[in-house]
C-alpha cells in the first residue's frame, strides 16, 4: 500500500519529466555556446527576425570547461568561441568542421592582422571575434616611474600590489619573455630559470585573478597588473588614473574565434550567423554594445569616433608588431602545470 | 518545554545573524546602486528591477533553475527519506555498505560528479539538458536528505512503532501517524539543503546541460569575466522576499487548517 | 526484514546506475595512461598514483585537510550555542531563527563571496569603519589572506552546521534535563553529561557536511585568498580542465574519496565511544 503511493508519485514526477524534456519549437535552431554576454542582444534578435529561426545561447566561463565538455561529448552546439591556442587544440583533437568559406563572403572584411593566424593557417576552422594583447596596466597615482618593461614588476616598490593573470601560461609566457625567449618554449632550463625569476615576485604579488583584475584595478587594490588590452580600456574608463603599455620586450596576443563544432546539425546556418556578423553595420553595433576590438576593418566609419579612439582597444601596428600568439607546447604543459601549481602554493 | 536561554547565548546568537546578515544586506543595498561596478555607491535607481525583467537570459536561467530545483527536491526527498527509513531494519553488513554508498555523493568532488556522469550520459546516448540535470542533482541531494533525516531517526524510539503496530495499525497507518509526524522536521530540513544545494549548483549542472538548459548559477559564473551585472543583486533580493513570503504563506495556511494544536513548516 | 530491503532498492539502483558506475569509470581511469594531446589511453601503470606522493601535492593535500578541521571545528563552536537558543526559545522566534538561518541558502554563493571582496577590501567598509574610529592609520591588508578564506568558508558552512544540531536538540528527551536539575546537577553538568551526548548524532552529522564540503571548495581560496593557496580540489580541477592530465586528477579523486571516508569513520568512532555515549535503553 504504502510503496504503491510512493511507485505513484515516481510515477507522476517522471510524466512532468517527459512532458518538459517534449516541448520544442519547430524553427530551426541555432545553438551558441559561448562567454557571458559576448554579443549585443539586439543584433542576436534580429538575427532570429530576419532568417526566422530560434537562437539558443548558452555560456560557458573558460576555455578549458569548453573542451572538456565538447570532447566528452556535451553539446549539440552548432557555434563555440574558442579563444586562439584553443581552437590549435581542438583542431589537433579533431573537434571542429572545416568552414565554408562560399557561405561567409564576408569573411573578406577581416583585416589582414588576423587572416592565417599560426595557430590556424588559412582560417580552415576559424575567424576571429576580437582580440587583445597582454600588457601593463599601472595607476598612475601610485607609479611614477615610467612604466616600458615586464622588469618593472619586480620593482620593490609595489610590494603587496601586483595583481597577476591566473592563468600558468601566460604568467610563465610572460616570465619568458622578459628573459628574452618565446612565450611558448619547450626547453626546459628556460622554462626553469622563468620560474625561479618568477618566485622572485611572489612576495610582490597581492593576488592572482583573471575574471575580477578589473575590479581590484578599478578600486585600486592593486596598481600594477598584467592585463588584457580590453580590459584596461573598461578600466580607463572608470579609473581614469590607470595606464596601459605593451612591454617593450612584448606581450602575449590572444583572440577569441568563431568554430563549429564536427557534430554540429546546424553548420549552414551557423556560417550564415557568422557571415551577418560580419556585416559593417551590424559589426559597428555589436563591438560598440560590447567594447572589444573590432576586427573588421569594413566597419570601421560606422563606429562611432570615441570608439576609434580608443588606443586600448585599437592597438598601433608597432604594439602588435612586438606580440606572440601561445603556441600548442604539446606535452610540456604538464611541467607548466606542475611548475604554476608549485608557484601559487609556494612550495 | 520552555527553558530559559542564558542571556550570553542570546548576545552570542545575535553576534551570528549580525555576521550572517552583513553580507546580505550588502547584496541587497548594492541592488539599488546606480553604478554598474560594484564599488562606491552612486546614487538609488529601480533600474536593475527594470532591466532585469526584460532580460530574457537571467529569466530562462531562473524558470530553468526552480523547474530543476522544485522537481529534483521532491525525488531526492521521497528517495532519501524511503531509504533512511528502511536502513535501520536491515541486516548491519547491507547497512555498512549502503550507508557508505549514501555517503559518497557527499564527498565525491563536483568535478568529479559532473565529469563522470557526462560520460556516461554520453554513453547512454542521452541528450543533455534539464533531464540529465535533475538526475545529476537527485543523486547527490538524496544523501543530504538521507543524512539529515537519518539524524532524527536515531534519536527517535522504535517502541512507538511497534505499539502502533501492536494495536493493528498497517504499514502505512504507522507511518503516517507515527513516524512520518516525528521526522517530519528531518525530512524538511533535508528538503530544505537539497532545494538550496540545487539552486546553487554549478559545476556538476556545467557538465551536464545542454543547449537551453542553462541555469541561473552557470549564467552568474558566466558573467564573472565581464563582472555580474547588478541585476544579479536584484534578482536575490527579490528571490529572499519570494522565499520569506512563501514560508510565511504555507506557515500560515498549515495553521489554519490545524485549528488546535500549532504545526510548522518549517523544521521548527 | 524484506519489506525494508525493498525500500532501500530504488535508491540502491539508482546510486548504482548514477553513482557506482561513473565512479569506476573514474578508478579505471586512474590506471590509465595518456598521450600528448591529453587523452586516455589503455595502459595500465600506477604512475598517477605515485605522482601523489610527490612532496608537492602531499603538502598541498596537509593544508586542505587542516584548513577544513579548522573550519569545522570553528563552524561547531559557532553553531552550537546558535542551534541551542534557537531550539530552546519560544515557538515564535524558534520560526524567525530558522527562517533566518535558511534565507542565506537563497542567495547565490558566488554573489555571497563577492559581497565579503566588498566588506573587506582595502578601500571596504571594515576599514573604513576601523579608520573612522581612529584604531587604525592605514588600511589593513585583510582581503587575500589565509584568515580571509577561513572566515569565508565558515560563512559558507554555517547553516549546514545549525541545521542538524537544532534537529537533534530539538528531539531531545527533555525529560531526562528536568530529571537531572531536580538530582541537583549543575547546568553545566547537565549539558555536558545529557544534552551533548544526546545530540551526539547532529554533532557528527553537521560536522561530516561541513568538513566534507569543505574539502571540496575551491572557489573561496580564488576570490577571498586570492588563488594564492591551492586546495585539492583546485589541482583535481585543474588535472581534468588546464593540465588534461586525467588519469592523474582520477588517482586524486580516489585518494580524496577514500580518505575522507576514513576520516569519517574515525570520527565516527570517535564519536561513538568514551563519555560521550548515555545508556539510552536502546531496543
Amino acid at each position: 500500500m504504502k510503496k504503491m503511493k510512493w511507485a505513484g508519485l515516481v510515477l507522476a514526477v517522471m510524466m512532468v519529466l517527459a512532458v518538459l524534456s517534449g516541448c520544442g519549437s519547430s524553427k530551426e535552431t541555432l545553438n551558441i555556446y559561448s562567454w557571458a554576454d559576448n554579443f549585443d542582444a539586439d543584433v542576436l534578435a534580429d538575427f532570429e527576425k530576419q532568417y526566422d529561426v530560434k537562437i539558443n545561447y548558452d555560456v560557458f566561463a573558460n576555455n578549458e570547461d569548453l573542451l572538456a565538455k565538447i570532447k566528452a561529448g556535451g553539446g549539440g552546439y552548432d557555434l563555440i568561441q574558442p579563444s586562439d591556442y584553443m581552437v590549435a587544440t581542438m583542431i589537433k583533437q579533431d573537434l571542429l568542421a572545416p568552414l565554408n568559406k562560399d557561405n561567409i563572403p564576408n569573411f573578406t572584411n577581416i583585416a589582414d592582422t588576423y587572416k592565417n593566424p599560426s595557430f590556424d593557417p588559412d582560417n580552415k576552422y576559424s575567424i576571429v571575434y576580437t582580440s587583445g594583447v597582454t600588457g601593463i596596466a599601472y595607476n598612475t597615482k601610485y607609479v611614477k616611474d615610467e612604466i616600458d618593461s615586464w622588469e618593472d614588476l619586480w620593482n620593490p616598490e609595489y610590494k603587496g600590489k601586483v595583481l597577476l593573470l591566473d592563468d600558468n601560461r601566460e604568467i610563465i609566457g610572460m616570465a619568458l619573455k622578459k628573459a628574452g625567449h618565446s612565450n611558448s618554449s619547450t626547453a626546459e632550463a628556460e622554462i626553469t630559470a622563468a620560474v625561479e625569476d618568477l618566485k622572485n615576485l611572489l612576495p610582490s604579488v597581492l593576488a592572482f585573478d583573471t575574471d575580477n583584475i578589473k575590479q581590484k584595478m578599478i578600486q585600486e587594490e592593486g596598481w600594477i597588473a598584467t592585463v588584457w588590452s580590453g580590459d584596461a580600456s573598461v578600466i580607463a574608463k572608470d579609473n581614469p588614473d590607470v595606464a596601459y603599455v605593451v612591454p617593450k620586450e612584448g606581450g602575449t596576443i590572444w583572440s577569441d574565434n568563431y568554430a563549429i563544432p564536427k557534430d554540429s546539425k546546424h553548420q549552414e546556418l551557423a556560417e550564415k550567423f557568422i557571415n551577418y556578423m560580419l556585416d559593417p553595420e551590424v559589426s559597428a553595433k555589436n563591438y560598440e554594445s560590447i567594447g572589444y576590438s573590432d576586427p573588421n576593418t569594413a566597419a570601421k566609419p560606422f563606429h562611432s569616433e570615441e570608439y576609434n579612439n580608443d588606443r586600448m582597444i585599437n592597438l598601433s601596428q608597432d604594439e602588435l608588431s612586438r606580440t606572440e600568439w601561445l603556441g600548442d607546447v604539446s606535452d610540456m604543459l604538464q611541467l607548466y602545470d606542475r611548475f604554476w601549481t608549485e608557484l601559487k602554493s609556494g612550495r | 518545554m520552555k527553558s530559559k536561554n542564558h542571556p550570553l547565548l542570546g548576545i552570542h546568537s545575535l553576534l551570528m545573524m549580525v555576521f550572517i546578515y552583513v553580507p546580505i544586506a550588502f547584496i541587497i543595498a548594492y541592488s539599488f546602486n546606480s553604478s554598474r561596478l560594484a564599488a562606491d555607491w552612486s546614487g538609488f535607481t529601480f533600474d536593475w528591477y527594470i532591466s532585469l525583467f526584460k532580460n530574457r537570459h537571467v529569466m530562462e536561467a531562473l524558470s530553468n533553475s526552480l523547474t530543476v530545483a522544485i522537481i529534483s527536491t521532491v525525488v531526492s526527498t521521497v528517495l532519501g527519506t524511503l531509504a533512511a527509513m528502511s536502513i535501520r531494519k536491515v541486516n548491519s553488513r547491507t547497512k555498512a555498505g549502503m550507508g557508505g554508498l549514501l555517503y559518497l555523493p557527499i564527498i565525491i568532488p563536483d568535478i568529479i560528479m559532473g565529469l563522470s556522469l557526462l560520460v556516461l550520459f554520453n554513453q547512454l546516448n542521452m541528450p543533455l539538458g534539464k533531464i540529465t540535470i535533475i538526475i545529476a542533482h537527485i543523486t547527490f541531494s538524496m544523501s543530504y536528505v538521507y543524512v539529515v533525516v537519518s539524524t532524527r531517526l536515531t534519536g527517535m524510539k522504535g517502541q512507538l512503532e511497534e505499539a502502533a503496530q501492536d494495536l493493528g495499525a498497517g504499514a502505512w497507518q504507522t507511518f503516517r501517524y507515527v513516524t512520518l509526524p516525528q521526522i517530519l522536521p528531518g525530512i524538511i530540513s533535508g528538503a530544505l539543503i537539497a532545494f538550496t544545494l540545487s539552486l546553487d549548483d554549478f559545476m556538476v549542472s556545467f557538465f551536464v546541460s545542454g543547449p537551453s538548459s542553462t541555469t541561473l548559477p552557470i549564467y552568474i559564473y558566466g558573467q564573472v569575466k565581464r563582472g555580474i551585472s547588478p541585476e544579479i543583486n536584484a534578482l536575490c533580493t527579490i528571490l529572499i522576499l519570494v522565499s520569506v513570503t512563501l514560508i510565511f504563506l504555507a506557515q500560515f495556511i498549515l495553521n489554519r487548517g490545524k485549528g488546535q494544536k500549532k504545526q510548522s513548516v518549517l523544521p521548527f | 526484514m524484506r519489506k525494508s530491503r525493498l525500500g532501500l532498492l530504488p535508491t540502491f539502483l539508482w546510486l548504482c546506475l548514477f553513482l557506482v558506475v561513473p565512479m569506476l569509470i573514474v578508478v579505471v581511469i586512474s590506471f590509465m595512461g595518456r598521450d600528448e594531446l591529453g587523452n586516455v589511453v589503455f595502459d595500465f601503470n600506477l604512475a598517477s598514483y605515485a605522482t601523489f606522493f610527490d612532496p608537492l601535492y602531499l603538502g598541498i593535500y596537509w593544508d586542505t585537510i587542516v584548513l577544513s578541521v579548522l573550519t569545522t571545528v570553528l563552524c561547531l563552536l559557532l553553531s552550537y550555542p546558535l542551534a541551542y537558543y534557537i531550539a530552546n526559545a519560544g515557538p515564535k522566534l524558534q520560526t524567525w531563527g530558522l527562517v533566518l538561518i535558511t534565507i542565506p541558502f537563497w542567495i547565490n554563493f558566488l554573489i555571497r563571496t563577492y559581497a565579503w571582496v566588498l566588506l573587506l577590501r582595502t578601500q571596504g567598509v571594515v576599514n573604513n569603519l576601523l579608520i573612522d574610529f581612529g584604531l587604525i592609520q592605514e588600511p589593513l591588508q585583510l582581503l587575500y589572506t589565509k584568515g580571509a578564506v577561513l572566515l569565508g568558508m565558515v560563512y559558507t558552512f554555517i547553516p549546514f552546521m545549525v541545521l542538524p544540531i537544532y534537529v537533534a536538540l530539538e528531539q531531545m528527551d527533555k525529560k531526562l534535563l528536568e530529571a537531572a536539575s531536580d538530582l541537583g546537577a549543575t547546568a553545566w553538568k547537565s549539558f555536558w553529561h545529557i544534552t551533548l551526548p544526546q545530540t551526539k548524532s547532529g554533532i557528527m552529522t553537521g560536522s561530516v557536511l561541513v568538513y566534507v564540503s569543505t574539502t571540496g571548495m575551491f572557489v573561496v581560496t580564488d576570490i577571498l585568498g586570492g588563488a594564492k593557496s591551492a586546495m585539492i580540489s583546485n589541482i583535481i580541477q585543474s588535472q581534468f580542465l588546464g593540465a588534461r592530465n586525467w588519469p592523474f586528477g582520477s588517482a586524486l579523486s580516489v585518494i580524496f574519496v577514500i580518505t575522507s571516508l576514513i576520516m569519517i569513520g574515525l570520527f565516527n568512532k570517535a564519536m561513538t565511544s568514551k563519555h560521550l555515549t548515555v545508556k539510552e535503553g536502546r531496543q
